[in-house]
């Protein structure tokens, strides 16, 4: 099996294991401030609840696990509050009440359309953010709350965040190679995007994350898991998912939908649908990682299908020296000890 | 090809001036280097590279320290810094040509100059100490003895002559209240707390190098990591609880990877704060740090590297004899990882048997085993010898297998070894005995290892399948034979003449044995049979359901 040692080492390079303690102290004192200050607010604006009605729970890839290195440390906490939407009908001014209740230094708080993100600064420079998606539980129901503060576009939408947890975790959780080919994809959109500046141009986490459930394709053999070959099957199964679609002027472009398995059943590509171009560079993108994967596995040399690989996934997968020299050098090697 | 030739077949490269024969400069890169061929005329050495003018790169294995030629006579004037390009010793140069070995130091030196970001954390960690010690402070050279290197933990520091030991509190050093006349050799210092941070995630930590020192922040992204969690939870509630009690602190680190294996200190000045924790230090008081040339010395650490059964480390050996089979028996015990011994023997040594005697001439006319204590102790501070001065008595015998894991006979005397041994059947002896022996005559011996739960013990070899009582059975050599190699001195004096192969090959064949026994190899009671030719399970029959001791009629 080719590179099985460069992917195990790249795993270990890339992969993000659990909450750092700075992360954890840094949440949990942002989860306090919510439950200490949240329902004093907004009992001053006649909305009743208690500390003990504010639940929040975790969400994205430190729940699930996929959670790789990256120049930002992105941390999800859903926050879930009772509350009467008919009563309460703009969702903006009750993400206003969850900002000022923690809108506190050192921290720099923003009300962005699907949360509110408490980011940190060091020497300058953005190192953390936490966001913060405030869902309303009204009766049997819950709803998102949608809408930048001064945007005229604003909804609660209904939701069900413990219902995608439990999805995603029963399709991840036990099946370790399906979370090493999402962190691998993870990171070839990283690499691939790193110089993005509009979030919509990006394919999200959670768009890769559930296509990769979706297109996963276990592949082992007596040596053990093959992740090279995985990783392409797995990526060729997302780009197959492509589908023409006809643009404006009437051009066959490439798309791809996926849908939330759970209320509200939106499209996740959405937002990226919003310019024909970032779902076409999305399609051209990984139409290229497909090909070089798949010279990666066509050819014989270890050496030759690292570079390929290396093309995928960067510079921190590692590729084998030349099999010539790595023989030669085996040959000459000293074996004798005095 | 030329030397000449061979650069330039590399697209990557422009040769430039030749110095001399062999000698030439090329650019790569946009660097200058200096290349050294391989001497035509010897075939063991190599190809050898310098960087030329250039004080700003920090590649590994690009040497930190540079030498300088002002006022050159061949060589042009400026700075000159050796690339190791190849471990030492790790290839047979003569079997390499001339020219393969200048195509291997260019692949090698382009590979290293090609290498990604990962790959030079990699390089750089396994040269890790290299860089830690070049970059360290100080003239006192740290010492750091561990007795676990998992857990985070406090150590005191011991100042030497120009040394400095950092000991895991509860570790003892035999040696630390040694006096040179009435100084002591190793002082306590109280005046800065010291812990020991074990980090189980290297990523990202790399040691000082040209243009990068280390400085609060590092420690801080050690015990405080933002992305990568570089220490285990149960460490960083240590440092989160620990309150120092001295104003600055030592720390040393601990780290693993796949390649290496480093520990390195640094003294950590800090601001006056009272009640701080040590987190709470780490974070907010650094004022500076120093780095401090750092060694591990611990026993188990040295047994490690050398790939030593770890199994023996904790094993308290009770070794009765000690005689010239029983001085390099308790030697190399020691040495392969057996830090506690106790050692029974009432002889004293003999002028006679210093040529078969493990330690040479040393401590003659002193008692043997007492002599073995002296000289173990020098191996290493943590070896813990305990002697008994007099031949061991069925009484200490019972005393001593109450807190012994494994019993070593290395005694001559058949007599001993079977009184000696019904002691330990009658007790139904908890821990293992392995009796060594050898025969008269100096080429055969014998292990014997006896579990007493089980059938079979050193009676066994004394008895026939009646029961009666006869010579050893495991014996090999003929009496005419081992009558000829005696040499009687006077007075019913007799020495067997063997010389020390015999104890070599007896000695490495108890190692194994002991290994085996370690790795619950050994099921059964076993008698192993040690010649020149080969080490063999012994064809003797064994155990015998008539023994008296152990068998039908034992019971």
């Amino acid at each position: 099996m080719k590179l099985k040692r460069e992917f195990a080492d790249f795993y270990k390079e890339i992969r993000i294991d659990s909450e750092t303690h700075a992360l954890k102290e840094k949440r949990e004192i942002l989860e306090d401030d919510i439950k200490s200050k949240l329902p004093g607010i907004l009992v001053d604006h006649n909305i009743s609840i208690s500390k003990t009605d504010i639940r929040m729970i975790d969400q994205g890839s430190y729940k699930y696990n996929t959670t790789i290195k990256d120049d930002i440390v992105d941390r999800d906490v859903a926050v879930m509050i009772p509350l009467d939407t008919s009563t309460n009908s703009d969702p903006r001014i009750i993400k206003g009440y969850l900002r000022d209740a923690i809108n506190i230094s050192p921290r720099t708080v923003a009300i962005k359309e699907p949360c509110v993100r408490a980011s940190y600064y060091e020497n300058g420079k953005e190192w953390l953010h936490i966001d913060l998606p405030l869902y309303a539980t009204d009766g049997s129901c819950v709803y998102l709350a949608r809408g930048k503060e001064f945007s005229n576009s604003y909804s609660w939408e209904d939701a069900d965040p413990d219902g995608l947890n439990d999805y995603l975790c029963g399709q991840i959780n036990g099946n370790d190679q399906l979370r090493r080919i999402i962190c691998f994809i993870k990171k070839w959109r990283n690499e691939q995007y790193s110089g993005s500046t509009n979030d919509h141009e990006v394919p999200p986490s959670i768009g890769l994350t559930l296509l990769a459930c979706d297109c996963f394709s276990a592949q082992s053999t007596i040596e053990g898991d093959d992740d090279l070959l995985s990783l392409q099957k797995t990526m060729k199964g997302i780009l197959d998912k492509f589908t023409y679609t006809a643009d404006s002027s009437g051009n066959l472009i490439k798309t791809i939908t996926k849908y939330l398995p759970v209320t509200p059943y939106t499209d996740v590509f959405k937002k990226m649908k919003e310019s024909s171009s970032y779902i076409t560079t999305f399609y051209n993108r990984l139409s290229k990682a497909v090909d070089n994967l798949t010279n990666a596995v066509n050819v014989e040399s270890a050496h030759d299908a690292g570079e390929y690989v290396q093309k995928v996934l960067g510079d921190s997968f590692t590729v084998p020296a030349k099999e010539a020299v790595a023989a030669s050098a085996q040959n000459k090697r000293e074996h004798s000890f005095g | 090809m030329t030397v000449k030739e061979i650069l330039e077949s590399y697209e990557e490269i422009t040769v430039e001036e030749q110095v001399l024969e062999g000698v030439l400069f090329f650019t790569l890169f946009e660097k200058k280097f200096l290349f050294f061929a391989p001497e035509k005329d010897d075939p063991s050495s190599m190809a050898t590279v310098y960087l030329y003018d250039d004080n700003l790169l920090d590649f590994p294995h690009v040497m930190l320290r540079e030498n300088s030629i002002i006022d050159g006579k061949y060589l042009p004037n400026g700075t000159y810094r050796w690339i190791c390009l190849f471990e030492q010793e790790s290839i047979v140069n003569t079997i390499v040509s001339y020219e393969d070995k200048i195509f291997d130091c260019v692949d090698r030196l382009i590979e290293l100059l090609s290498m990604t970001s990962v790959e030079r954390e990699r390089e750089f960690q396994k040269e890790f100490m290299y860089y830690w010690n070049s970059e360290s402070a100080g003239n006192n050279k740290v010492s750091v003895y561990l007795e676990q290197a998992t857990q985070f933990t406090e150590l005191d520091a011991f100042y030497g002559e120009k040394k400095v030991r950092l000991i895991q509190k509860g570790l003892n050093l035999s040696d630390i209240d040694d006096r040179d006349k009435s100084e002591r050799k190793w002082t306590h210092h109280i005046e800065n707390d010291v812990f020991y941070i074990p980090v189980t995630d290297s990523r990202g930590i790399l040691p000082p190098h040209r243009g990068y020192q280390w400085t609060a922040n590092e420690v801080q992204n050690i015990v405080y990591g933002k992305q990568i969690e570089h220490i285990s939870d149960d460490t960083f509630q240590s440092i989160k609880s620990k309150v120092p009690k001295t104003q600055d602190v030592i720390l040393v680190f601990g780290m693993r990877t796949d390649l290496s294996n480093v520990y390195f200190a640094l003294k950590v000045k800090c601001k006056n704060s009272n009640n701080h924790t040590l987190l709470e230090k780490l974070l907010s008081d650094i004022v500076t740090l120093e780095s401090l040339p750092t060694e591990r010395k611990d026993y188990s650490y040295l047994c490690e590297q050398i790939g030593n059964d770890i199994g023996l480390l904790n094993k308290r050996i009770l070794l009765i004899g000690a005689g010239s089979l029983g001085s390099y028996v308790a030697f190399e015990l020691v040495k392969n990882g057996a830090k506690y011994l106790k050692i029974y023997d009432g002889d004293k040594f003999e002028e006679e048997n210093v040529l078969r005697w493990a330690y040479g001439g040393i401590g003659k006319g002193s008692n043997k085993a007492t002599t073995i204590q002296i000289l173990l102790k020098l191996l290493h501070p943590e070896i813990n010898i305990e002697v008994c001065d007099a031949n061991i008595s069925a009484h200490s015998l019972m005393e001593e297998i109450s807190n012994k894991d494994l019993i070593i006979f290395t005694i001559g005397s058949s007599d001993e070894q079977i009184k000696l041994n019904s002691v330990l059947k009658r007790a139904n002896c908890p821990i293992p005995a392995i009796f060594v022996w050898l025969e008269e005559g100096g080429t055969n011996s014998h292990i014997l290892f006896v579990n007493y739960q089980m059938p079979g013990c050193f009676e066994c070899l004394y008895t026939d399948s009646n029961g009666e009582l006869v010579n050893n059975r495991a014996r090999k050599n003929s009496s005419a034979a081992t009558e000829n190699n005696i040499i009687r001195n006077g007075c019913g004096g007799t020495r067997a003449a063997y010389g020390t192969a015999i104890l070599l090959r007896t000695t490495a064949a108890l190692l194994d044995v002991i290994r085996d026994y370690d790795e619950h190899k050994i099921m059964t009671n076993t008698l192993i049979d040690i010649t020149p030719e080969r080490i063999t399970i012994s064809d003797t029959e064994f155990p015998m359901e008539a023994c008296n001791c152990c068998g039908d009629t034992g019971k």
